[in-house]
């Protein structure tokens, strides 16, 4: 008689909480040495990546695990920007104050704006979110007081880091660096946690199916509308580290196809897997490269929306569920042991 | 009075291309329940494509020539006629929008909602970069479709009813009398109601679902690139300049209901209205007339699902 097979994490649709692989350890120890070798330059566009990570995560949250299709994830990048550029200039904050702050402003914009999806679903939400996405631009560009107008504004204080640490001028990029990673870290272990917590599997169970998740006592409401402000917290916190590290915001940074990148990240990483915002974002950053080397304009575009389309086709759970899938097949089966 | 003519007057010709656009959006979506979101970027394709063939850009300091139109340079004729350039972007519009559905949405039929949203994302993104790669990213000016001068207009009550939306509101009638009359009086026409009535029922009476679906986006593509066509014999035309109609095509396509044709003609009409009337007697600023189509998205989506003229939808559980 043979014992009945192990489940393996292939067999459920979405991956669930998600593994990182030899990726857990060597990820974070590579990460904090690498200022030791970067060089500026290349230490400011890590930060980027960094922050670019940190925002697909929030799509990855609310799409992935909750089951809201959100193409409007930009939207809540740019007021977390535009909140950061007024609370370190206007209101002369200090970084570490604004962050949380202008991270609490994004969360409240995701709470009214993810209103909507506690009724609507599906394409129905895809649809709504994306006309955020088309509306965020024309918006922005009329409060001008608030966000500078057409030509945007430069954050001018409060952008260096603070005195007492009596750093020299030359090791700005790598306090920048730092100080990014660590609340990029944070907001990872913080995501980690909410999902393998009760409440996560909350928004697996109303994601899967809502009725059966109200049977069991979960609440769809409170779940859906925090989750959602949640992840817009995270998108937010993103823009607000965007703005402190390239101190200039305008309306161009935050159009409809950073939203729309942003989607498109997250479901290429996998969707339903915190690993898969990185590899998401890791794709990104190969499309780019292959353009910097075929140097045609929209070379980029095609490629990342032909991988997007081939993946949806051969693989639904995009990069981390293929890394996944070969993970599985690596580890020796129990009865074998 | 005269003012207020003048006005709804103005938003006559944003009235023509939101119903168009919407018109090819609510085609897919009542055959396929797909929201194709990236219908704009595919007009905007297709009416380079076709305007190259009428030379390209005329204006001086507007990114110059159009790329491509040195292709057909030593073709007889050459710069052709604005009006056969519209046709061939509709055609363009037709092929590109009937391969499409065969290569990419044919082996989706019965994919999650999930699953369509990302492969019409993928698709946008990828039309988007085609159309930077072969035309660039600056604004053209295109030659004129119908006189355009100073003195180009019909005289109402006094307000000033231009050729541009005469000739665009006729394009689109003409259109859309074609339209009725081949799904009424034609067997493919006839396939497509019977798909959108009951899809499951409609192939086992033998209709051939994929082949009329095909139908359904080459409709969408010729009616999108006809939008963007007209669009751009008027304004300065950029990649960018079909994304910003798409908000309000949206807005009618919904507050109209999304599977109904009438519908989308007459939200178009009522979308570019308001878009013109609120800014003036509410003072509102006109940029955030936008703000009101996003309102018409949510606040019909939320109360009235079936928008004017749609069909309620039934959720079994």
């Amino acid at each position: 008689m043979t014992p009945a097979p192990p489940r393996t994490k292939t067999e459920s649709p979405y991956t669930g909480v998600g593994s990182f692989g030899w990726l857990k350890w060597a990820l974070p120890v590579f990460l904090v040495l690498f200022p030791l070798v970067a060089s500026d330059l290349v230490l400011r566009r890590t930060s980027q990546t960094l922050v670019l990570v940190l925002a697909v995560l929030g799509v990855n949250l609310a799409t992935g695990y909750t089951g809201l299709i959100s193409l409007g994830h930009g939207v809540f990048v740019g007021i977390g920007a535009f909140a950061m550029a007024n609370l370190l200039d206007e209101m002369n904050l200090n970084f570490f104050i604004a962050l949380p702050l202008a991270t609490l402003v994004a969360g409240f914009a995701g709470f009214i704006l993810g209103l909507p999806a506690l009724r609507i679903r599906g394409i129905y939400l895809a649809l709504i979110t994306f006309g955020f996405a088309l509306a965020f631009g024309p918006v922005v560009r009329r409060l001008g007081s608030i966000t500078g107008g057409p030509s945007g504004r430069p954050i001018d204080r409060n952008i260096d880091p603070p005195a007492a640490l009596g750093l020299p001028e030359g090791w700005y990029p790598e306090y920048r660096y730092l100080i990014s990673l660590i609340v990029v870290a944070i907001w990872f272990v913080l995501a980690k946690n909410l999902v393998d917590s009760r409440i996560g599997r909350a928004t697996r169970a109303t994601r899967d199916n809502e009725i059966a998740a109200v049977v069991f006592g979960i609440n769809p409401t409170l779940i859906k509308s925090g989750v959602f402000s949640i992840s817009a917290a995270m998108a937010g916190t993103a823009g607000a580290l965007q703005a402190w590290l390239f101190p200039f915001v305008s309306h161009e940074q935050f159009g409809v196809f950073l939203s729309l990148r942003l989607y498109a990240a997250a479901v290429l990483g996998g969707l339903g897997n915190i690993a898969g915002a990185i590899y998401g974002v890791v794709a990104l950053l190969i499309v780019n490269v292959f353009n910097r080397i075929v140097g045609a304009i929209g070379s980029d575009a095609i490629v990342f929306g032909l991988g997007l389309i081939v993946l949806t086709y051969f693989a639904p759970h995009g990069i981390a569920g293929v890394i996944e899938r070969q993970n599985a097949r690596q580890e020796p089966k129990p009865d074998e042991q | 009075m005269e003012l207020f003519i003048q006005r709804l007057f103005d938003g006559l010709f944003n009235g023509a291309i939101y119903a168009s656009l919407a018109l090819a959006i609510v085609t897919i979506y009542r055959s396929t329940g797909l929201l194709n979101f990236a219908q704009a970027e595919l007009a905007t394709f297709s009416a380079y494509v076709g305007l190259v063939f009428a030379g390209g850009s005329v204006g001086a300091g507007f990114g110059g020539a159009l790329p491509g139109t040195g292709l057909l340079e030593n073709w007889p004729g050459y710069p052709y006629p604005v009006p056969v350039a519209v046709l061939v972007a509709a055609i363009f519009g037709m092929v590109a929008g009937a391969l499409i559905e065969l290569v990419i949405f044919r082996g989706l039929e019965r994919g999650s909602a999930l699953a369509l949203v990302n492969v019409t994302i993928g698709l946008l993104i990828i039309v988007s970069g085609l159309t930077a790669q072969f035309f660039g990213t600056s604004a053209r000016i295109f030659p004129e479709l119908f006189p355009a001068g100073f003195d180009d207009f019909v005289s109402i009550g006094g307000a000033r009813l231009r050729y541009t939306t005469l000739g665009s509101w006729a394009t689109l009638l003409v259109v859309l009398g074609l339209l009725v009359l081949f799904m009424n009086r034609t067997k493919a026409g006839l396939a497509f109601r019977a798909i959108t009535s009951n899809r499951e029922g409609a192939r086992l009476v033998g209709v051939p679902v994929g082949r009329t679906l095909m139908l359904g986006w080459a409709i969408a593509g010729g009616l999108g690139a006809l939008a963007a066509c007209l669009t751009a014999a008027v304004v300065s035309f950029s990649p960018f300049t079909m994304l910003g109609a798409l908000i309000y095509s949206l807005a009618a396509a919904t507050l109209g209901g999304l599977d109904s044709p009438k519908g989308a003609v007459v939200g178009g009409l009522i979308v570019a209205q308001a878009q013109t009337l609120m800014p003036a007697y509410l003072g509102l600023p006109t940029e955030l007339a936008v703000l009101a189509a996003v309102i018409v998205l949510v606040v019909v989506l939320l109360f009235r699902p079936s928008g004017l003229f749609g069909t309620a939808r039934v959720e079994r559980v």
